[in-house]
Parts: structure tokens; sequence; C-alpha cells
């Protein structure tokens, strides 16, 4: 199986070349520096998990699971794992038909080592959250990490899943390939943070598969990274289904970061939200494309959008691109999007009860943050979040 | 306690203060009366540092400090307290955490310990009972979703927990019913000592039915034109300000 799936990705990639900035999705991206980095080839055994590694972690370095962590893992007994190779269904692997035409995808598959596949039982909810750990562990310069993982979450599965990322030595280019299938019923709290000091460059593509009642979050915090581009799709295959997405990216220098989402509203009586934040400094540039398409009889369908961006520095760039396809007649759909800096009468307030100017700045920075934060589902990452945010700020 | 003389401002190339003189002693309650766009809400603003206004001549000074090219916060920090016409709403900072970093600014400018959150909460409390407000109005955003009168009471308790030496009230009773009127002005009444000073810039005789100023002022196009008690206020509901106009 992935032998055949390798195949063919390779095989689309070199039919679409490295993405140019004539395609919607990368217009404002560019590509040009990842074309430097090749194909990671080396030996992760020897590299130690212990220091991150608790029994609810899967650690994965360099792109492979590690097997010690694995062993360990808490609630390996409530849930199937399987190598890709070892499906026999090939429609489990198949993703989206717009990541079918990204470039990057294909490489991403092209040069997987393996990938897994881990189906939760019927009912099972977690109390604790799983903690994927992706440690990125590079001895050798420009290397190109890839993987490929799909979650199956069956009936009434509750489960969470935090992502984050640990990049170790040099600087790499990070090609994160996710699938999860949601049957109903489920709900799924996906987290995902990035904080990153090793100026890699980070490429996701989750594609999101929903049935009926099912309850999708997708928190997201993003800081340090020199390059963070994210694609999200959703289908919502069934009705019923609820998705709320929250992402806060904080960059500054020359660092960029994109966000592309796009939910397909596929059948009726669905909600969807998608909350995006970003805070610029210095020369930093992000991105947003932001796409709903309410299909044909998707009727009671209820979708927002919503991206604001605080430019800190004159030479701050957003690119802001909400956008909405509706073709039923009995739907709530609304977007917005808003760029600018702090508010100049919001920092006269605070000045004006003795608070310095920084200080009132630092305020009304972080007031704008919270506002995702609050949002954030799991009560930990919201704190960690905060923190970060604090961190960020103090520079 | 504060000494305006020849204040000149500008917004733009717009002249809207023209000379303003004006000398309030400690322990006084003074009224600034005018019609719209007389420069009213420029003067307080311009006494609070608002940097949209360019100060083009004349002095402020407060305690004998000149206050002219003083920032915003140094200028709040020397005891100087501007109640808001439209306070701004700050989603995302909560009403207590705002509080605290307003009070420990000024505890830290006057060589105090930092207010621990026991005794700020017990202070906070009392005033919100006085002002008819719940307790939860500390959890909510500065001003976020706020009613025309929780805003003004919101600017009320901030005054009372800052305990200024001087407070310019920039038409506090605008848009207020009668009941929040009258907190309003028990508020301002309650602040009121011989140690402080109020200015009360208003269009309306209402509020001056609870608070009993000194001296009434009558500023017409960037100029006070006429000083004297609150026969003045009669006079002017009865006759409008036509008659001041030379």
């Amino acid at each position: 199986m992935l032998k055949k799936i390798q195949k063919h990705s390779r095989s689309r990639f070199e039919e679409l070349g490295y993405p140019s900035k004539k395609l919607e999705n990368w217009k404002f991206s560019s590509s040009k520096h990842l074309k430097k980095y090749s194909s990671n080839n080396s030996n992760n055994k020897d590299i130690s998990i212990e220091q991150y590694s608790d029994e609810y972690t899967l650690c994965f370095i360099n792109g492979e699971i590690s097997l010690e962590s694995l062993n360990k893992f808490i609630y390996k007994d409530d849930m199937t794992i399987l190598d890709i190779d070892e499906l026999k269904d090939e429609s489990i692997c198949s993703t989206s038909s717009n990541f079918e035409k990204e470039a990057f995808f294909h490489l991403g598959l092209s040069t997987i080592k393996s990938g897994k596949y881990f189906e939760f039982k019927e009912g099972c909810k977690f109390d604790t959250p799983i903690q994927i750990l992706n440690v990125y562990n590079k001895n050798t310069e420009e290397l190109r990490i890839s993987s490929f993982n799909i979650f199956k979450l069956n009936q009434g599965n509750n489960i969470s899943i935090i992502e984050q990322d640990i990049n170790e030595g040099s600087g790499s280019f990070n090609l994160s390939l996710n699938k999860f299938i949601c049957a109903d019923n489920a709900i799924l709290n996906h987290s995902m943070m990035y904080d990153d000091s090793t100026e890699s460059n980070y490429l996701g593509y989750n594609y999101y598969e929903l049935e009926r009642n099912v309850l999708l979050n997708i928190d997201s915090m993003n800081i340090n990274s020199t390059f963070n581009k994210n694609f999200i799709e959703i289908d919502l295959n069934r009705e019923g289904s609820e998705v709320k997405i929250n992402i806060l990216n904080l960059a500054r220098n020359e660092q960029h970061l994109d966000n592309n989402i796009l939910v397909n509203h596929n059948a009726e009586h669905c909600i969807s939200f998608q909350n995006v934040r970003n805070i610029l400094n210095d020369q930093a540039t992000c991105v947003f494309n932001g796409k709903v398409i309410v299909a044909d009889g998707a009727q009671k369908t209820d979708s927002h959008q919503s991206n604001k961006n605080l430019l800190l520095s004159q030479n701050a760039t957003a690119y802001s691109n909400p956008q909405l396809e509706i073709y039923a007649d009995d739907v709530t759909c609304g977007h917005g999007s808003t760029t600018g800096a702090l508010d100049k009468d919001s920092i006269f307030y605070l000045r004006a009860r003795g608070i310095k100017e920084t200080d009132a700045n630092d305020i009304l920075v972080k007031a704008f943050a919270k506002e995702i934060l609050q949002e954030f589902v799991n009560d930990n990452i919201r704190n960690l979040s905060e923190n970060n945010l604090d961190h960020w700020i103090d520079g | 306690m504060i000494t305006i003389k020849d204040l000149k401002a500008s917004i733009g190339d717009k002249d809207i203060l023209k000379g303003i003189n004006l000398e309030i002693p400690k322990g006084e309650i003074h009224v600034i009366m005018g019609r719209n766009g007389s420069g009213k809400s420029t003067l307080a603003n311009v006494i609070a540092g608002n940097e949209k206004y360019e100060v083009d001549g004349g002095s402020i000074t407060m305690n004998g400090n000149d206050m002219t090219e003083m920032s915003i916060e140094n200028r709040a920090l020397q005891g100087l307290f501007l109640c808001f016409q439209y306070p701004v709403a700050i989603p995302g900072v909560s009403m207590a955490y705002f509080l605290r970093a307003a009070l420990n600014a000024k505890n830290k400018h006057d060589g105090k310990e930092e207010m621990d959150a026991v005794e700020f909460l017990t202070t906070a409390k009392k005033v919100l009972s006085d002002l008819g407000l719940d307790d939860s109005f500390l959890k909510r955003s500065i001003n976020d979703g706020f009613s025309g009168g929780e805003k003004k009471k919101s600017e009320i308790l901030q005054l009372l927990m800052l305990n200024p030496q001087l407070a310019v009230l920039d038409e506090t009773d605008s848009g207020l019913d009668v009941d929040a009127l009258r907190t309003v002005a028990q508020g301002v009444n309650e602040f009121k000592n011989d140690n402080n000073t109020v200015l009360i810039i208003t269009h309306y005789q209402r509020l001056l039915e609870y608070i009993k100023p000194d001296v009434v002022h009558i500023m017409i196009d960037g100029k006070i034109v006429r000083s004297g008690d609150m026969t003045l206020v009669h006079e002017v509901e009865k006759n409008g300000y036509s008659w001041l106009i030379k």
C-alpha cells in the first residue's frame, strides 16, 4: 500500500513541480527557499525520547513513531495501531481533492519512511489528552522531514489530541500530513502548538472527514516560526456536525505565517466557526485564505469566518482573503476581516489612568490575543499559550 | 490647584481653544457650560494630554507643576482624572485587572506598596455596592457591552478608587436616566472634599440639581466669556447662549 501511494505521489509531484506564485494558495508565500531541503535518510534509533515521553505521549522522531513511546502509551489497548502499509482499504488514505493538487503534499507522501494508522475503539473517552510530540532532531543541515498519520474516531469517541513540535539541531523543512476520520457522535479536540527557535519551516496538511453529529475543535497557536503554512480542510459530510477553529499566530522579524482553511458544508444543519488572529511586528507577514463552500442542499448551514490582524509595525503585512461560496438558499453565513494598528483611543484611555504607554500597548496586545485563547478547549493548552504570549510580548 | 493661562489648541488646521484662562482653587467645584462645538470637550482632553490635539500656546499648571508638555500618564499620576464622555470599550481586559494596574501604577509613583488582591477586592466591592453595581462587574471587560449608564458608573467607580486631586467630568451626565444621574452625582459628591477639586463640563442644568458648583463659566468659540454663580446657569437655561455673544 505504502509503495503504491508513494509511487502515485512521486509521479504527481513530477507533474506539478514546486508551486509558483501563480497558484492561489501560494500567491503570497514563496516556496523557493524550500527547494534546498532534501529528504531525511538518517537513522533515528539512537535518539532518546526519555526526556519528553510519558504514558500519555506518542513520540515521533523525525517523522517516525518511537517504539519506546508506543510501548508505554497508556491508551494503546483502546486502539488499533497499524502501519499504513498494513491497511487493506486504500480509500482510508485518500484525502481531499484539493490536497491532491498540492505539490508539497505529494512531495511529503512520496518521501515518508512509514506512516501510522490509529483507530480508537468504539465508545472510548479519554480524560487526559493524547500528546503527539514531533521531535525533529537534525544533525545534518537542510533536511526535509515528512510524516503521514491517520486517526480514526469511531462512534461516541471523545478524544483530545495535543500536537507539539520540538525542533533540535539545525533548521529543517517539516512536512506534516494528517488525516482525521470522525464517525457519528464523535468529539475531537485537536490542539496544535508551534514554538520554534531553529528557524525550521513547517508545512502542514490536515484533513478532517466528519460524519453525523460530530463536534470538532481545532485550536492552534504559533510563535517564532520562520515559515509556517498550514492547510486545514474539513468535510462536513452528514448533518448535525459542528466545527470551531481558533488560531492565534504571533510573528516578528521576517517570519511568515499562513493559514489556508477550507470548510465544505456538504450536509444540512452543520455549523462552522473560523476565528484567526495574527499579531505581527517588524517585517513579518501573514496570510489568511479562508473559504466556506455551502453545497447545494446544505440547508440551515450556519457559518462564520473572522480574521483579525494586529500590526505592531508599519512594515508588517497581512493578506486576508475570506471567501464564501453558497449554493443553498436557506443558510446563515457571515465573514469579516479587519487589519490595523493598536487603537489610539484605547491607549489614551489606559494612559489617562496612569498606566505607562509601553504597558498600555502590552495590555491591548494581550487583550487582542486572549479573545482567541479563551476559546481554547483545553485548560492546559490555554495556560501554556498565555505563558507563551507573555514571553513573546516581553520579547 | 489648577491654573490655565491663555491656552490655545487645535486639531489639524482647525483652531479650537483660542485663549482659555481659568483658575480653580483647591476644594472648589467649577462648571463649564457652552453650546455644542464651543470647545468644552477639547479643553477636557487637552488638560488630560490627549495627543490628538496640538497645544499652540499657553500653559496648564497643577499644584505648581507645569503639565503643558507632560505625558498623559504622568498627568494622571500627578493626580488628574478625566471622566470620559465616551469611554472606550476594551474587550479582553477585565475591569479588575485594569483597576489594579491603575492603582498599582499610582501607588508605585507615590512610593507606596502594591495593593494586594484582598485589599483591592474589599475596597472595590464597597464602591460597587454604593453605585448599585454587582461584584461581577469587575470580571467584565472594560466598558464592553456596557449600557450608557454602566459606562458612566464605571467612570465614577474609577474616580472613587483612584481618588485623584482633580477630577474633570466631561459631560458625565449625557445619556443618563434620572436614577443613573442621581447615582453618578452621589458618587461625585462622595468623592468631593476640601482637599480636591472638580471641573464639570456639561450642556445642561440637570446635573447641577445634585452637585452644587462654586463657580460657573460659559464657554463660547474656544474662550471663556463669562464667569459667575448659579444664577448664570438659570439665565442660560432661560435665554440660551446668544445674549452672551458680543
